[in-house]
């Protein structure tokens, strides 16, 4: 992943240059840095072999939580700030209670929650966006010593959340639990606890991505989840993680969330029709899967195989 | 979206100067009826295709406004589609079957609408559809569309172009979805005007870069063309307040904001109130953004259901709001104390779309 973003950029700067010029990379990396936090939430729950569709409510609902509340009050933004990790933790705590306890299929779950998370946005906004308080704009777009404020919160979350699963016991049953199922119950670990607060850190994470999201566009709609939906499940592939679950590639998928949002910005410094743009996505997430999903070996061996057992006909 | 006519220039003005005129008669007379209210009794229906935002708040309000001016609607009813164009669809049967006498629709969805439109009118309900075309005829599908020339609110910009840049420059047009007709029509507008003159280019994706009216994606786009182009004399959007998050990419790159010609918001106002001082190039046009659409399409479902007089256009024009540079018609205006989402050029007061808006 790390080399296909470096390919990325040498190849922003051959052909397209602006893309890359600090303007543009100052407006990039925040969005990048929201989505990477994001996508790392979502690892977590791939991990466990599920997958988490309420990433759009969820992140529409905390943003909207942080924006209206405080109405433009920089006073009320703590206690914004504080209902929104509690929904967060409602909402994962009711994903993993369906999933973990219930057996639900997690895309038929999270699908219902999602849709429950919506209802209650637009119950509470009636749809209508509140521009975001100055204090929390300061944070989404300002510098701290040349680099967005964003970068450092998820530099700090990949490597906080990567020094859990990886180097921590109960990093490790977590890690254990998604790998293998019955190893991990014959081990006697909680798969039912380990699977359930997948979606409650998930939720978590979403939420501390919604605050960056919040800062970084000023007036945000009630719908800003949905542009977070299918690029977290794309960084998490993309980051390597198998969506069968097992080990989760943590550093991998924040540096995908980078190159789809470089991705973004290099389609568009191209000056190629939308139309066009969205063909280039499409295309590089199709090679990204590909590198990872297709036994490339395996493939190569039966190609070559069956031309050598299989002669041509005389 | 717009019906297409021709001699458009002196017709749009003519149509300018009668709005404005009845306009600044029905204030002075306020306690008089309205002509287009007539003496019988009807129950009127209302349906929105999506409700919920602010302008849409705001639209519905005055539009509820307008049709309480009148004694003989006894009844209001209102329906939200919900983006969901079946729901739409039911909707408009549901208040034909309740027994309205008028039916005011605002199609989003278009031509799909138009079987149930159909259907209202052979039941012999005064159908009256507005903004978004649903394809038909008038006299044979519903009674009457109340459409708006969005090609006149890009002849608007072009001409005010032409008095802040008489030397010429580089235009960089924002719209919404892709290929949406309203920016298409506006895009056609300005070139009509501009387009004589050879002294202005268009940049950036051609008739408009997209940014599907996502402030987040305006975001985006925005930055990359800031990027790719040196010299951005002017902005050209239809929907203001979507760029206040967009605008200080232009500060972040080292730069001044250009001008910019677009629609009103109150936001957008305060924003531009902000950052004058340090961006002496960031001139300010806007055209209504018109909420009361709805105003007219109401006169005329009422006119034809009470037998009261009809309006005497089914065209509402762009009305120029405020203009930074000269003050004329508005100076740009900004209320802070008021949530940023209320549309100062609407005649619904901003204290009472404030209630609205804060729910």
């Amino acid at each position: 992943m790390t080399v296909a973003t470096v390919a990325l950029f040498a190849s922003s700067m051959l052909f397209a240059s602006s893309s890359v010029t600090r303007g543009t990379l100052l407006t990039m990396l925040p969005f990048a840095s929201a989505l990477a936090i994001a996508s790392l939430g979502q690892t977590l729950v791939v991990m466990q072999g599920g997958i988490d569709l309420s990433v759009a409510g969820g992140l529409s609902l905390y943003v909207v939580i942080l924006t209206k509340y405080p109405a433009g009050d920089n006073s009320r933004l703590w206690p914004a700030i504080g209902i929104a990790f509690l929904a967060a933790i409602g909402a994962g705590l009711l994903n993993g209670w369906l999933v973990g306890r219930m057996r639900l299929n997690p895309i038929v779950a999270t699908l219902g929650t999602n849709a429950l998370l919506f209802g209650v946005v637009l119950w509470y906004t009636a749809g209508i966006p509140t521009t975001t308080t100055a204090r929390l704009a300061r944070v989404g777009g300002g510098l701290w010593l040349g680099i967005p404020a964003p970068v450092y919160f998820a530099v700090a979350t990949a490597a906080v959340v990567t020094a859990v699963v990886k180097l921590t016991p109960v990093g490790r049953r977590f890690e254990g639990v998604g790998a293998n199922e019955v190893a991990a119950r014959t081990a006697g670990l909680g798969v039912r606890r380990h699977r359930a607060s997948a979606y409650v850190w998930a939720q978590i994470l979403y939420c501390l991505a919604a605050v960056l999201h919040a800062g970084i566009v000023n007036q945000p709609t009630a719908y800003e989840g949905n542009n977070y939906l299918l690029p977290t499940v794309a960084a998490v592939v993309l980051g390597g993680t198998s969506l069968l679950g097992g080990r989760g590639n943590l550093v991998a998928t924040a540096v995908a969330a980078l190159f789809l949002s470089q991705l973004d910005q290099f389609v568009l410094a191209l000056g190629v029709s939308y139309a066009t743009r969205t063909l280039v996505q499409a295309a590089a997430l199709a090679v990204g899967v590909a590198l990872y999903t297709i036994n490339w070996g395996g493939l190569t061996r039966r190609v070559v195989g069956r031309r050598t057992t299989n002669p041509a006909p005389t | 979206m717009i019906h297409k006519r021709g001699g458009a220039l002196l017709a749009c003005a003519l149509l300018c100067i009668g709005v404005l005129v009845t306009a600044a008669a029905s204030s002075a007379r306020t306690t008089a009826l309205p002509s287009w209210c007539g003496p019988k009794k009807i129950k009127l229906g209302f349906t929105d295709g999506f409700g919920g935002n602010s302008w849409r708040l705001v639209t519905t309000a005055s539009a509820r406004a307008e049709a309480k001016k009148c004694p003989s609607v006894s009844s209001i009813d209102y329906a939200d589609g919900q983006g969901n164009t079946q729901k739409a669809i039911s909707d408009i049967q549901g208040m034909v079957a309740k027994g309205v006498d008028a039916l005011v629709v605002f199609p989003d969805a278009g031509k799909a609408i138009l079987p149930a439109l159909r259907s209202s009118y052979k039941a012999g309900v005064v159908t009256v559809p507005y903004r978004v075309t649903p394809g038909g005829r008038a006299g044979v599908d519903y009674n009457v569309f109340i459409d708006t020339p969005f090609a006149q609110a890009g002849k608007n910009w072009g001409r005010w172009i032409k008095r802040v840049l008489p030397k010429g420059g580089n235009v960089l047009m924002l719209s919404g979805p892709k290929g949406n007709s309203q920016g298409v029509d506006e895009n056609k507008g300005l070139h009509k005007i501009l387009d004589p003159t050879h002294k202005y280019k268009f940049i950036g994706e051609q008739p408009f870069e997209v940014t599907n009216w996502d402030p987040a994606l305006t975001q985006k786009v925005l930055s990359a063309a800031i990027a790719k182009y040196p010299k951005i004399d002017v902005i050209v959007s239809d929907f203001g307040p979507s760029l206040v998050g967009a605008l200080p990419e232009f500060t972040k790159s080292g730069r001044k904001i250009p001008a910019l010609a677009t629609s009103d918001g109150n936001v957008l106002g305060c924003f531009w109130k902000k950052n004058v001082a340090k961006n002496p190039t960031f001139k300010l046009y806007t055209v209504s953004t018109q909420n009361d659409h709805a105003r007219l399409a109401m006169d005329w479902a009422i006119a034809l259901a009470t037998g009261g007089k009809k309006p005497a256009t089914t065209h509402f024009p762009s009305l120029v709001f405020e203009d930074s540079t000269t003050g004329k018609p508005n100076p740009v205006e900004c209320k802070s104390k008021l949530p940023g989402d209320i549309y100062l050029s609407a005649q619904l007061p901003a204290g009472v779309q404030a209630k609205l808006v804060k729910g």
